[in-house]
């Protein structure tokens, strides 16, 4: 009994899907949105990456989402860690001479190449959220290397994570009340192609959010060395 | 205003020292004369070097000079052929049908004093085939070393140290 009616459900799914699938062309390119992006993405945003002009131009509002969900994980952690208030002391060995000093020479170079990553996020593979974890990556070396000799600046990193929120949601308010009337809107002129003064509003928003990813990693990261 | 209180002039050094190094690193990245790049480049080295020219200094990395700057690419130069030879040297052993090695570690001195002298000397002790560098302790350096030709810490030092120390002592002078 129990089978037959298994049986009856599974052709009643199956009549469905057979008649939706029915009525899409055969044959046909479907991929209308993609090919609008691929084909006008750099006339219409001046961005030479064209994933850039999807994540920052076209669905910005998605990448908005995207930047929240990551402040969100940090304060999720931190009112998870801030809990625990209880700190083992453990026994732990300085890192070599040699670690530490690589380290600490290393530390600025890195912090330069999160730079480039995002500042030529509209030129180059790469952007806000690359650049960001490459400069958090710094810290996590720094915290690694050379143990609890130097911390992350608490209000140095909370003002950048600010500073990179409001920049994103304050640009996308400003493109939503001149021009065309809708959220993260290019108001600025598109300029020459690739170079770096180009594609509007791209850059600008690339760099806002490469402040804050990366002051919300090396927050993470800040947090999870505090508790060890 | 000049101010010829040493430490001023200290400080001005490490930040231009930091600011040549982050910018040319930069222009070796974007490859470009475009002057939008160039003064990007510029306003970041400035603002990294700004915050982080103190922590820099602690490093003892030397001033610029053409005899510095020539004995380094000596240094690289002499580097590369004792990569070379000591490439050669292990291979032998690896393929020698008696396997010829003779493994320990040794402990040899060193006469630089900064530590960035310090880590390229053993980076260049671990970038040569056969001696590996285990940990720097004060002005001595543990070496694992695949065939121990002498036990005694200033003929091992002359073995392993000696012919890269020469030019990192001009260099770090």
């Amino acid at each position: 009994m129990r089978k037959c009616i298994g049986i009856i459900l599974l052709i009643i799914i199956a009549w469905g899907i057979l008649t939706s699938l029915q009525t899409m062309p055969f044959g046909v390119s479907r991929a209308k949105v993609a090919n609008h992006y691929i084909n006008n993405g750099k006339d219409e945003t001046g961005a030479a990456n064209i994933v850039t002009s999807v994540v920052i131009n076209y669905r910005a509002f998605d990448t908005l989402g995207e930047v929240t969900v990551l402040f969100l994980s940090a304060i999720g952690l931190g009112a998870v860690l801030a809990t625990i208030k209880t700190r083992e002391k453990r026994d732990t060995e300085k890192a070599s001479l040699i670690l530490s000093t690589g380290c600490r020479f290393l530390f600025p170079p890195i912090i330069l190449f999160g730079a480039y990553i995002f500042i030529h996020g509209h030129l180059t593979p790469g952007g806000g959220f690359q650049g960001g974890a490459i400069i958090a990556s710094a810290f996590l070396l720094m915290y690694l290397g050379c143990h609890g000799e130097k911390r992350l600046n608490d209000r140095c990193s909370t003002f950048s994570e600010s500073l990179g929120g409001l920049a994103f949601v304050i640009i996308g308010l400003i493109g939503l009340a001149v021009g065309t009337h809708y959220f993260l809107n290019n108001f600025m002129p598109l300029g020459k192609f690739n170079t770096l003064l180009s594609a509007g509003v791209i850059p600008i928003i690339y760099i806002a959010i490469g402040f804050k990813v990366g002051a919300e990693l090396s927050k993470i990261i800040d947090l999870l060395m505090e508790e060890s | 205003m000049v101010n010829k209180n040493p430490s001023f002039v200290g400080k001005v050094g490490n930040f231009l020292y930091l600011f040549s190094f982050l910018f040319l690193l930069w222009f070796v990245l974007t490859n470009t004369l475009n002057p939008e790049e160039l003064f990007t480049g510029i306003s970041i080295s400035i603002v990294l070097s700004l915050i982080l020219s103190n922590n820099y200094k602690k490093l003892g990395l030397p001033p610029l000079g053409i005899k510095r700057i020539e004995y380094f690419i000596m240094f690289t130069l002499v580097l590369l052929k004792e990569i070379v030879k000591a490439n050669f040297d292990v291979a032998y052993r690896v393929l020698h049908p008696k396997l010829p090695i003779k493994p320990g570690i040794v402990i040899i001195k060193t006469e630089l004093k900064q530590d960035i002298a310090k880590i390229i000397l053993a980076n260049s002790i671990t970038l040569t085939p056969g001696t590996f560098t285990l940990d720097i302790k004060g002005n001595e350096l543990l070496i694992h070393w695949i065939n121990v030709r002498s036990e005694k810490k200033e003929e091992s030092t002359k073995k392993i140290g000696e012919r890269f120390e020469k030019y990192l002592k001009v260099v770090f002078a």
